[in-house]
């Protein structure tokens, strides 16, 4: 036991001596500090919220984020510990002395987790501290408890420190390499996230065994906390109890303690405690060596007096410099390619980029075609990170591996000058990242393949690794060399180059976003198969230009300052540098003037041609904006009644300019003598009345402009507004180039035209940006039956419905879309003009413009014409699209009201935005949802065929019947289309597919609802939510459909619809637009007494439900068939907006069924709604064949946050 | 060739003076730098090989400036540095091609021919495509005169070869290094006497940055004849008696028994008998006729 003491006590002195122990103390505390102290850092302040940043779920998230990550530093800790005997060679000495094992392995573990305890309490300190800082949002910050600190860092931290140092520890000992001992930490995290991208693509929601099965805890965290609201988010913490969550916590930490404790089992009865056994392997290699030397000593000597050696002739000129640098490099390349490190690392890249290759086709919630720019993206993604580390680790050992093998002396004497010798590290390591960058392609190119795949777009992949890529990794490259030339110690240069790494994010969290001054940043950029990398190549092309200057200029005064010879004092490195630079200088300038020549022409773009504006000054607009006109919210304005537009659209240069006149009504019983337009995107000008006017101001920007009619809008009056529209793109921008524009894929909407009145969109919503702008709480919604709102239109407040005329052109090459039919088109000048009128249907004030390289198919359905404009190459879903356009036109015309329009067109555009919107008739959709999906098995969701039913569904929903302007209205767009689009797809798959897409409604409801950032309302109350409105809506209309009937739900439906739709269509004066109070009256017409309570707990409450399956027998009757035996428990409870519950007494029907076949593939043997009045019911049902399964809600139609357990496996009794 | 050193001071940032204001001449013969560890042998060899820059003094490499044009002393120079290290993974062979490379042998075929005959002198031809960092030591010592002989330097400046090897090792060494042909300067440092007896026409002996003693080894063994006696001592106190009467050079071992060296103009006292004088006496002599100053 002395001597176990010994051994600890000689660690902890060891470890407190040693500035690592400090730094990584210093580093968790940083992070937490900050992740407290900052919201633009840390994984919870970053997401804007109201959980608080001290608070249970926030430390816990701390803990799991610092564990995960300090995974390297666990094994450096403990590996090194025990590995130190062997580097130092002084196990020699102590195994040769009477010490147990006991005492030297324990001594040796034990000193290595207190250490690393002590490293990992940063955590506390740091986020205790955090909440002091004056300078926090002290809003999200709780009184500090010390159990909420506590209990997370003992049971996360101190248990995985238990369980990975243990086992790193063991595997040190056992193997008792230092590369092992590096790798391993780094190998673990890898591996980790491979499993995680697997079991992600895999979109299961089983949650049980990948919880428990979780040695990094990402998942397992997920699963307990995935559901929380906020209010649970700032009082509970993991808890221990077996009863939580069926005790997946408990568990997993259970299996992996014992996983530590069989490391440490494994260690002690397996390390040897002899010089001889320790060293056995080694004795063997150098016996075989000290063999092999003798064989060749043995040989009978010649003589040694020597003969002459041979003249040579030696040459120097271009000619041998050329052929020193080519040697060089060979050397130094083959050095690298003969170590196990780099194969270990391109082992590793091919691991992922063929794991996360396989996985490229699997986007979101659907399976695609893997094309190109998916494949490059999937392949080269997260590996960029491997590019990255192998340009730091190369740059520091070519650096340092002539002094670090002790090769300098004849090295540093050799005839030739210090730029041959430091340009063949740089070509060496840029050879090595090319071997990689073309790992990648072939994993990538072989993936395709393999996924059936074989439109290879190698010119794509040559752009995107060849010309981006790596010329960014050389910039890092040669940051890191500098750093190293400079720096004395080859692991403060890591740090060094970590730290340049790692700053630039944060930097641009805290609002430093220039190119410019971000090391190697390059502002971001997107491949879309529309538009190629498009407008994004200059500004691409000079950021890089201008850090490869920058660095090249560092690698200039890294030769001057390359260390020679064998002082290495700065004064006599400073000499040489200034003798040698004479010869550099040329080269300095030659970079120097291309970096601040690219600079400058890059400033000139970005900050002269156009306004640079960073995140927060483009909030700051906004705030202004809210501030300065939010007083004339509710100012009487004129309504819009009719648009008539002439718009050019300049592809090419990614403009577009246009006049227009907008026909103003006064639908208000008042007099309106101003007009007031708000001018959203800085493109309206020109602004003129057919009547005597003048402007009274105009703010900043022209943002918002108030012009007095000389004589006064009469009540019923009407006005012609005519406009210059338009937008001029100017060279390119640091970023945030808006997405609109493109050379090809032009799509923009009426936010570019005048908007009349105050325009509520504007307004900045994130709670945390608000208190920043000292803003105070977003304004909410009007309740329903409000006298003002009720009498706007919820989409566009400007306006009821439209009259539409537009004629747009576009360059020769492409088709120009816009809302209404086409009357004409024609050529002139060398351009296409398109005239579409949509007379004599009136739409809503909603329309937009698109322009690109298109195919079209078309297709007459029932008097409907069906187009699809796609652009070539993405033809896979063209069909798909026409199918779910008739699907929905059948179900929509037969059981809501007829198609208004004889068109329905769907239209490509570029994957900047990811979203398909519903125009009048017209469907702009987004590359990046649709257009290359690929159904491979049956039971695929057809996620395209879904949402062109959904917005199918909105041109009843929102272009047929809108709401008020108040609070609920958006569920009767959003709900209703979503439950459109379900009835289609039961249509296509059968209620028996349902359930599976049911449960990811349920699951993206309670996701959606943990991450509430004010309150949730219930559904016919819902503002800005829409995982109320999607997922949750969707859900309980499906629910209510499956309870009174399909038909009676569409039966409430038509009815509603017909009485409302087209409110204010034609009136002169503005009546009230309908509201959820109509409709749930509609519903409830619909529904019998009994089930009425669905409508309550459904649309006007929070209501979730914790049902399970506790017991399930199965007895073999008389008459050969089988009696089940089914004990369920049912539960029921009201959700306040903040999550907060309370329980509800039962009185409801909910499904009880017995079931055959495997688990996910049972069908029902007996399906019954049984009515329940207590929390436990038990059943006996008889069925004719043998049953598997059996349980309560087993198609989840309640909203359930455990929804695996509704159903048990049958048990023979 | 000759190298002339004059007048060199290097002190390093930690107060320690290696070189002191020292001069040495050397010719076109093999010189032997004697000097015991931290004399300040290795600082002028890697100043003479280019390595490092004085404080002050100047070397001349006949109309070179050693100093001055580095580039072109390093064309002629071989330099074999005291310790030193070789690629994992680089065979000989293969490493002495790449060398010759660098020293601007850029016809293949006498690149060959060279490396080849270097193997073959070094007795490396048999081992010549193993790894290098699995060489014995005197196998790697022999790749290192190898590659300091590469290139026909004229200038070769070899740092304590000896050391560590074992006499096999040591004999084959000194015999390839006095193969080189005669118009080459070498300057060899070692504290191990023997090695410049054997093989030094020239010598100077140097500590703390100071030249004791330059000249023929020949010469200086003259100087001594008659003047070294020796006797056995049999305690400690005995040998402490007499070093306090008289100046002791040197003890030895032989077979147990403790052997002093003193030297005297004649015969010092009871015991003692005359020995022929040797290099180290001079060595020794040196060394403590510095310490006394």
């Amino acid at each position: 036991m002395n001597l176990f003491w010994e051994f600890f006590k000689f660690e902890l002195k060891f470890r407190c001596k040693s500035l690592s122990t400090y730094v990584y103390f210093l580093m968790w505390f940083t992070f937490s500090f900050l992740s407290v102290a900052s919201e633009n850092f840390g994984p919870i302040g970053y997401n804007n919220g109201k959980v608080l940043l001290n608070g249970p779920f926030a430390i816990a998230t701390y803990d799991w984020f610092a564990t995960l990550f300090g995974l390297i530093v666990i094994a450096a800790i403990f590996g090194t510990s025990i590995l130190r005997d062997f580097q130092r060679d002084t196990y020699q000495i102590l195994f040769t002395k009477p010490i147990s094992k006991f005492a030297y392995l324990g001594g040796r573990w034990a000193g290595s987790f207190v250490t690393t305890v002590f490293a990992f309490s940063g955590l506390i300190f740091g986020t205790f501290l955090g909440t002091f800082a004056p300078w926090a949002d002290h809003l999200r910050i709780g009184p500090n408890h010390p159990w909420w600190y506590l209990q997370p860092f003992l049971s996360i931290v101190v248990v995985q420190i238990f369980f990975l140092g243990s086992l790193f520890f063991a595997v040190a000992a056992l193997s008792r390499k230092i590369f092992v001992v590096y790798l391993q930490g780094v190998a673990l995290f890898m591996l980790y996230i491979i499993g995680i991208t697997v079991f992600s693509a895999t979109r299961s929601l089983e949650r049980f065994w990948s919880g428990i099965f979780d040695p990094v805890g990402l998942l397992l965290f997920d699963d307990i906390t995935r559901y929380w609201t906020v209010a649970e988010k700032n009082v509970l913490s993991l808890s221990w109890s077996p009863h939580v969550v069926a005790g997946v916590f408990l568990y997993n930490r259970l299996l992996w303690l014992s996983v530590g404790f069989i490391s440490l089992a494994a260690v002690w009865m397996l390390f040897p405690m002899s010089v001889e056994a320790l060293t056995a392997r080694s004795q063997g290699r150098r016996a075989a060596k000290a063999k092999q030397q003798e064989d060749f000593e043995a040989r009978p000597k010649r003589s040694l007096v020597a003969a002459q050696l041979p003249k040579v002739h030696q040459v120097f000129g271009p000619a041998t410099t050329w052929a020193q640098f080519w040697s060089l490099s060979r050397m130094r390349i083959s050095t690298i390619l003969h170590e196990i490190s780099f194969w270990a690392i391109t082992g590793l890249l091919l691991a992922f980029a063929i794991n996360n290759g396989y996985f490229a086709g699997r986007v979101a919630e659907q399976n695609v075609w893997p094309v190109t720019y998916l494949m490059v993206q999937a392949v080269e993604g997260t590996a960029t990170l491997f590019f990255y580390i192998v340009a730091t680790l190369y740059a520091a050992e070519l650096v340092w591996r002539e002094r670090d093998v002790h090769a300098d002396g004849i090295h540093d004497s050799l005839p030739m000058p210090e730029m041959v010798d430091w340009l063949s590290k740089l070509a060496a390591i840029a050879v090595v990242e090319l071997i990689l960058l073309t790992v990648t392609m072939l994993c990538g190119v072989f993936m395709q393949t393999l996924a059936g795949y074989y439109r290879y777009e190698f010119l794509q992949y040559f752009k995107e690794l060849y010309i981006v890529t790596f010329p960014q990794v050389m910039t890092f490259a040669l940051l890191a060399l500098f750093v190293q030339t400079v720096v004395s110690n080859k692991f403060v240069g890591h740090a060094i180059a970590l730290g340049i790494f790692i700053i630039n994010p944060i930097l641009f969290n805290f609002g430093w976003e220039n190119t410019l001054y971000l090391f190697g940043f390059i502002p971001p950029y997107i491949y879309s198969d529309l538009n190629g990398y498009g407008h994004f190549v200059p500004a691409l092309f000079w950021s890089i230009t201008y850090w490869l200057a920058i660095a090249a200029f560092l690698g200039v005064l890294s030769i001057a300052l390359t260390r020679r010879g064998s002082d290495d004092g700065w004064r006599a490195r400073l000499r040489l540098a200034s003798a040698r630079f004479s010869r550099l200088t040329p080269a300095a300038i030659v970079f120097m003037l291309i970096a601040v020549g690219s600079g400058a022409w890059y400033y000139y773009n970005a900050h002269v041609l156009n306004e640079y504006l960073t995140a927060k000054q483009r909030r700051g607009i906004q705030a202004d904006y809210e501030r300065n006109y939010k007083k004339y919210e509710n100012l009487p304005q004129p309504k819009v009644t009719a648009v008539d537009a002439l718009v050019d659209i300049e592809p090419a240069r990614r403009s577009f300019s246009g006049t227009g006149t907008l026909t103003l009504q006064n639908k208000n019983a008042s007099l309106i003598s101003e007009i007031h337009i708000t001018n959203p995107r800085q493109s309206v000008s020109a602004v003129k009345f057919d009547r005597p006017f003048h402007q009274v101001s105009c703010g900043v920007r022209d943002i918002y402009c108030i012009y007095a009619l000389e004589q006064p809008l009469a009540p019923g009056e009407s006005t012609l507004l005519t406009f210059h529209v338009g937008h001029t793109t100017h060279g390119f921008k640091d970023g945030n180039e808006p997405p609109e524009f493109a050379y090809n894929g032009t799509f923009f909407d009426a936010d570019f035209f005048p908007h009349v009145g105050y325009n509520q969109g504007m307004e900045l919503d994130d709670p945390r940006r608000r208190r920043e702008e000292k803003l105070g709480p977003l304004e909410e919604m009007a309740p329903r039956g409000d006298a003002t709102q009720s009498l706007y239109n919820l989409f566009s407040k400007d306006s009821d419905w439209i009259s539409y005329h537009t004629i747009v052109s576009t360059s020769s090459d492409q088709i120009a879309i816009a809302p209404g039919y086409l009357k004409r088109s024609w050529e002139q000048d060398g351009r296409r003009y398109f005239e579409y009128d949509m007379a004599p249907t009136h739409i809503a004030n909603f329309y937009s413009y698109l322009s690109a390289r298109y195919d079209l198919r078309r297709e007459q359905y029932k008097g409907t014409n069906l187009e699809v404009y796609y652009t070539p190459g993405h033809e896979f879903d063209v069909a798909d699209m026409l199918e779910a356009s008739k699907g929905g036109l059948d179900y929509y015309q037969a059981n809501f009201s007829p198609y208004q329009f004889a068109q329905y067109r769907i239209m490509e555009f570029p994957r900047y935005r990811n979203f398909a919107q519903s125009f009048p008739n017209t469907i702009p959709y987004s590359e990046g949802i649709g257009f290359i999906s690929r159904l491979q098995k049956k039971t695929d969701i057809d996620f395209t065929y879904f949402v062109t039913a959904h917005e199918l569904g909105h041109q009843w929903w929102g272009h047929q019947l809108i709401g008020g302007n108040v609070q609920g209205s958006n569920m009767m767009s959003e709900t209703l289309a979503e439950y459109s689009a379900l009835m289609v797809m039961e249509k296509k798959y059968g209620k028996d597919q349902m359930h599976r897409f049911l449960r990811h409604e349920v699951d993206s409801y309670l996701r959606g609802r943990g991450g509430e950032v004010r309150h949730e309302p219930p559904l016919v109350l819902v503002q800005r939510e829409p995982y109320v409105w999607y997922n949750k809506g969707g859900l309980v209309m499906y629910t209510l459909a499956d309870y009174i009937g399909e038909d009676k739900v569409n039966l409430a439906l038509h009815n509603f619809l017909m009485k409302y739709r087209y409110a204010n269509a034609g009136n002169s004066l503005s009546e009230p637009y309908p509201d959820t109070r109509e409709f749930v009256a509609a519903l409830r017409e619909q529904t019998p007494p009994e089930l009425q309570y669905l409508i309550t707990d459904g649309f006007e409450s929070i209501v979730l439900y914790d049902n399970k399956a506790l017991s399930a027998v199965v007895t073999p009757t008389a008459d050969h068939k089988y009696k089940v035996t089914l004990t369920v428990q049912a539960r029921k409870m009201k959700a306040d907006g903040n999550g907060n519950e309370s329980p509800m007494s039962l009185n409801d029907y909910i499904d009880v069924g017995v079931f055959i076949g495997k688990k996910d593939e049972e069908k029902p043997l007996s399906l019954k709604k049984e009515r329940f009045t207590r929390e436990q019911q038990t059943f006996e049902i008889v069925v004719d064949e043998m049953p598997t399964r059996a349980g309560i809600d087993p198609y989840n139609k309640l909203v359930d946050r455990i929804s695996d357990d509704n159903t048990i496996d049958v048990t023979k009794q | 060739m000759a190298l002339t050193i004059t007048g060199l001071s290097k002190t390093y940032p930690n107060g320690v003076k290696a070189l002191k204001n020292l001069s040495l001449t050397i010719g076109n013969n093999m010189f032997g730098l004697l000097g015991p560890n931290g004399a300040g042998k290795s600082t002028l060899m890697r100043t003479v090989a280019t390595l490092q820059d004085p404080d002050s003094g100047s070397i001349h490499l006949d109309g070179l400036d050693v100093l001055r044009q580095k580039i072109e002393v390093r064309k002629l120079l071989g330099y074999l540095p005291q310790e030193f290290g070789v690629y994992p993974k680089m065979s000989a062979a293969d490493m002495l091609d790449h060398l010759a490379v660098m020293k601007g042998i850029t016809s293949a075929k006498e690149r060959k021919e060279m490396v080849d005959a270097l193997l073959q002198q070094t007795n490396l031809w048999e081992a010549r495509k193993k790894a290098l960092s699995t060489y014995s030591g005197g196998m790697k010592q022999r790749y290192g005169i190898a590659q300091a002989l590469l290139a026909n330097p004229r200038l070769i400046i070899v740092d304590e070869p000896t050391a560590g090897l074992d006499p096999t090792e040591r004999n084959r060494f000194l015999n390839l290094l006095s193969s080189i042909g005669r118009d080459v300067t070498v300057i060899l440092s070692t504290h191990i006497v023997d090695d410049v007896r054997e093989l030094c026409s020239k010598m100077a002996i140097i500590a703390s940055g100071e030249v004791l003693l330059e000249g023929a080894p020949t010469q200086a063994l003259e100087s001594l004849k008659g003047k070294i006696w020796s006797r056995v001592v049999a305690s400690d106190d005995e040998l402490r008696a007499l070093e306090s009467q008289m100046s002791v050079i040197s003890t030895h071992l032989v077979g147990g028994q403790h052997e002093i060296r003193v030297y005297a103009d004649a015969n010092p006292g009871e015991g003692f008998h005359e020995v022929d004088s040797d290099l180290e006496d001079v060595y020794f002599l040196n060394l403590s006729g510095q310490s006394q100053n």
